[in-house]
C-alpha cells in the first residue's frame, strides 16, 4: 500500500512510511533546521524530543506542509509530498491546544475533513459515528468544544484527524495541556489507537518521559540537528553526547581524570572502571544515573564519601540529595523498601554493578 | 467561600454605586424627558408636559404635514444602510488582511482606518465638501454615503478585529490539513467565527451614520435633506413638538434594534472588549 493509508472494512487505516531527507530551513539568517534526515517505518511511533527552539516544531510544520523548507525532501509512503498542500499529503495532525472549531459540534468537527473533501452525507454520518465510537465519545456528539473537558477535546481532535484515514499522524505536544493523571490515560489511549490502526506517528514533545513511554524510537534534537536517534532504552543507557545525557533522564555528572592504568580517578575520591578506554591524563566527566548509585556504610577504593542532606519520599522510591567532598551534589534514587545504611551517619557511594555509566571528555 | 468585608470595601462599593447612579441619570434622564414631552397636548416643548395626547405623533405620521421629515428620514436610512453595508465589506476585508500583518504596512493601514475616530469630523466634512467642489460634482446621496462610509468604517474594523482574535492560525492550519480549500475554510470556519463581529460592527456603523451631523452638515443640500439636520432646522425655527415625537420614534426603534442585536450576537460584550 505504497499510495497511502488504505481503509479496510473495519475502517482501520494502515500507516505508511515517512521519510525526511536532508531538510534544512532558514528563517532569515537563523537556521532552524540543519540537514535533518530521518525515516519512520510504517506503524512506528517516533518522538521528536528537545528543548524549545531545537527545531522540532519547525520540522513538524515542514512535514505537515504549513511551512515550505528551504532545502530537502519529504516523502510519505515513498511519494514526495513537499510540493503538495497540507490536505493532500496523507497526513493527519493533532494540535497542541487541539484547534477544534469552536462553533461546530463534536460530531461536525470529526466529520469536517470528509465534508471538506465532498464526501456523501450518509458516508460522513457513518464515519463520524464510527470514529466517535473509536474514541468513546458517542455520548458527546452534539456538544460544542467549550462544553468538553481537556481530555474529551483531545479525543475529538484525535477522531477528527483519524476520520480522513491519514497514513501518518502528527502529534504536536499532545499532552502538554492535560494534568498529570489525565496525561497518562491519554498516552495509553493514543498508544491503543496507534496499535489498533497500525498508524505511523510522529510525536513532538519536550517531555522526555512522554517520549520514552509512547515512542518506539526517539530523535533528540538540538540546534536544528538530530543529536541522537534510537530506541528509548538505547538513548537513555548509551547517550552519545553530554547534551543527550543531560536531557534524557536525571543524572549525576562526576568530574575526574584518567589514571596511568586506564582507570578513572573521580574528584570526589573514588576509582572506577571507565565504560570505554581513554588516554591517560584525559580530563573526563562520568555520568551515573541516580538509580545506579549504591550506598554503603564502609569505605572502599571504588567508593567516595558523602553525607545526606535531604531525603524526599516519592511513593515507591525515595530521592536522596547527598553532598560529596568539595560540595558536589549527588542525587540518588532507591526503593523505599531497600535495605541500606542509616542516612544520619557518614556514607560511601559506589556504582551499581552492571550499571550503564557514560563518560564524556570534560570540554564536550 | 465567604469574603470578609472591611469598612473600606463597603465605602468603595457605595462610591462606585453612587457614581454609577449619577452616570445613569445623566445618560438616560434626558431621553426620558424627551419621551415624556413628546406626549404633551400643548404646542410647546415644555417639561413637565401639559396633558397627554398622541397628536404630535399623528402630526409626525401625516404625510401632508410632515412629508419633508419622511423624505429626510428615508434619506438618512438609505445613506446609513449603504454606508454600513459597504463599511462591513471593506472593514471586514481590512480586518482579515490586518490579522497576519503586524509590520509597518499593517500599522499604517490600521491607523488610516481608525483615524476618522480621532480626527474632528467637522474638518473632514469641510475637506470632503472642498474636494467635491474641486472635482465639480454636486453632493448627492451617493457622496453623502461615501462621506459617512469614511467615518463609520472604524467601528466595523474594531469589532471584526476583536472577533478575529478567536481565529487562531492552528484553526486555519487544521482546516487545510483536513483537506479543505481556502474558500471552504473561509465559508465554514472564518466567516462563522467573525460573523457576530461583523454584525455588531454593521449595527454600530448604521447607528453612527443615522445620527451623524458634522459630515451631513457639509454634504447635504436642500434635495438631500438628512433627518438630524432637518430636526435641528425645525427646532431652530419653531420649537416644533414633532421633533420630540421623532426623537421618541428614534429612541424606541433604536432600543428594539439593540435588544434584537443583543439576542443575536451579544453586542454589549463585544463592544466592551
Amino acid at each position: 500500500m505504497a499510495d497511502g493509508g488504505a481503509v479496510t472494512e473495519a475502517g482501520a487505516t494502515h500507516g505508511v512510511s515517512l521519510e525526511v531527507d536532508a531538510v534544512s530551513h532558514e528563517f532569515g539568517a537563523y537556521r532552524a533546521l540543519d540537514d535533518v534526515s530521518l525515516r519512520v517505518e510504517p506503524g512506528e511511533v517516533m518522538a521528536l524530543l528537545g528543548p524549545s527552539g531545537c527545531g522540532k516544531t519547525t520540522l513538524l510544520r515542514v512535514i505537515a506542509g504549513f511551512l515550505a523548507q528551504s532545502r530537502g525532501a519529504v516523502s510519505v509512503g515513498g511519494v514526495r509530498v513537499d510540493r503538495l498542500p497540507p490536505g493532500r499529503r496523507n497526513i493527519g495532525i493533532v494540535f497542541q491546544n487541539y484547534a477544534l472549531f469552536p462553533h461546530l459540534t463534536a460530531a461536525q468537527n470529526v466529520g469536517y475533513g470528509l465534508a471538506a473533501r465532498g464526501a456523501a452525507r450518509a458516508e460522513i454520518a457513518r464515519r463520524t459515528r464510527q470514529f466517535l465510537e473509536v474514541v468513546r465519545m458517542e455520548a458527546y456528539a452534539e456538544r460544542l468544544p467549550r462544553e468538553l473537558s481537556g481530555g474529551q477535546q483531545q479525543r475529538i481532535a484525535l477522531a477528527r484527524a483519524l476520520c480522513v484515514s491519514p497514513g501518518v499522524l502528527l502529534l504536536d505536544e499532545p499532552f502538554a495541556a492535560l494534568d498529570k493523571n489525565l496525561r497518562l490515560d491519554m498516552q495509553i489511549e493514543i498508544k491503543r489507537l496507534q496499535r489498533r490502526f497500525g498508524l505511523t506517528a510522529i510525536l513532538v514533545t519536550h517531555d522526555q518521559e512522554e517520549a520514552m513511554s509512547v515512542a518506539d524510537r526517539v530523535a533528540v534534537m538540538r540546534g536544528g540537528r538530530i543529536e541522537q536517534l534510537g530506541p528509548p532504552a538505547d538513548v537513555y543507557d548509551r547517550p552519545e553526547t553530554l547534551f543527550v545525557n543531560n536531557f534524557i533522564g536525571s543524572t549525576n555528572l562526576l568530574p575526574g581524570a584518567v589514571a596511568a592504568d586506564g582507570s578513572v580517578r573521580l574528584a570526589a575520591g573514588a576509582t572506577v572502571a571507565p565504560p570505554r578506554p581513554a588516554p591517560a591524563g584525559a580530563r573526563v566527566v562520568v555520568s551515573v544515573r541516580p538509580e545506579d548509585v549504591t550506598l554503603h556504610d564502609a569505605p572502599a577504593p571504588d567508593r567516595f564519601p558523602a553525607r545526606c542532606r535531604l531525603s524526599l519520599p516519592l511513593g515507591a522510591v525515595t530521592v536522596l540529595d547527598l553532598e560529596a567532598e568539595g560540595g558536589a551534589a549527588v542525587k540518588v534514587v532507591r526503593l523505599r523498601s531497600a535495605e541500606g545504611p542509616t542516612l544520619d551517619g557518614p556514607l560511601w557511594c559506589g556504582v551499581r554493578e552492571g550499571a550503564r555509566v557514560s563518560m564524556f571528555a570534560e570540554d564536550s | 467561600m465567604r469574603r470578609i468585608h472591611a469598612p473600606a470595601d463597603a465605602l468603595y462599593a457605595a462610591v462606585v454605586g453612587l457614581l454609577g447612579l449619577i452616570a445613569l441619570a445623566i445618560l438616560v434622564g434626558p431621553v426620558l424627558v424627551v419621551l415624556a414631552v413628546s406626549f404633551t397636548s400643548e404646542p410647546s416643548l415644555r417639561f413637565p408636559p401639559q396633558g397627554f395626547s398622541l397628536r404630535w405623533y399623528a402630526a409626525l405620521i401625516d404625510p401632508a404635514q410632515s412629508g419633508h421629515i419622511h423624505e429626510a428620514a428615508l434619506n438618512s436610512v438609505t445613506v446609513a444602510l449603504r454606508a454600513a453595508g459597504v463599511a462591513t465589506l471593506v472593514s471586514g476585508a481590512a480586518a482579515l488582511w490586518l490579522r497576519t500583518r503586524s509590520g509597518p504596512a499593517g500599522r499604517a493601514v490600521d491607523l488610516a482606518f481608525m483615524s476618522p475616530l480621532v480626527l474632528p469630523m467637522l474638518s473632514f466634512g469641510l475637506a470632503a465638501l472642498i474636494l467635491l467642489t474641486t472635482i465639480r460634482v454636486r453632493p448627492t446621496l451617493f457622496w453623502l454615503s461615501a462621506g459617512h462610509l469614511v467615518v463609520v468604517a472604524p467601528y466595523v474594523l474594531r469589532t471584526t478585529a476583536a472577533s478575529l482574535s478567536q481565529l487562531g492560525q492552528p484553526l486555519l492550519d487544521s482546516s487545510a490539513s483536513l483537506g479543505a480549500s481556502r474558500l471552504y475554510t473561509f465559508r465554514r470556519i472564518t466567516l462563522p467565527i467573525i460573523a457576530p463581529g461583523l454584525a455588531a460592527g454593521a449595527f454600530l456603523a448604521f447607528m453612527a451614520s443615522m445620527d451623524n451631523v458634522p459630515v451631513s452638515l457639509f454634504l447635504s443640500s436642500a434635495r438631500t435633506d438628512m433627518l438630524p439636520i432637518r430636526l435641528w432646522g425645525m427646532i431652530e425655527s419653531s420649537l416644533d413638538v414633532r421633533v420630540a415625537a421623532a426623537s421618541g420614534v428614534l429612541v424606541v426603534s433604536t432600543t428594539l434594534l439593540l435588544l434584537a442585536m443583543n439576542r443575536l450576537v451579544n453586542l454589549s460584550r463585544r463592544i466592551s472588549r
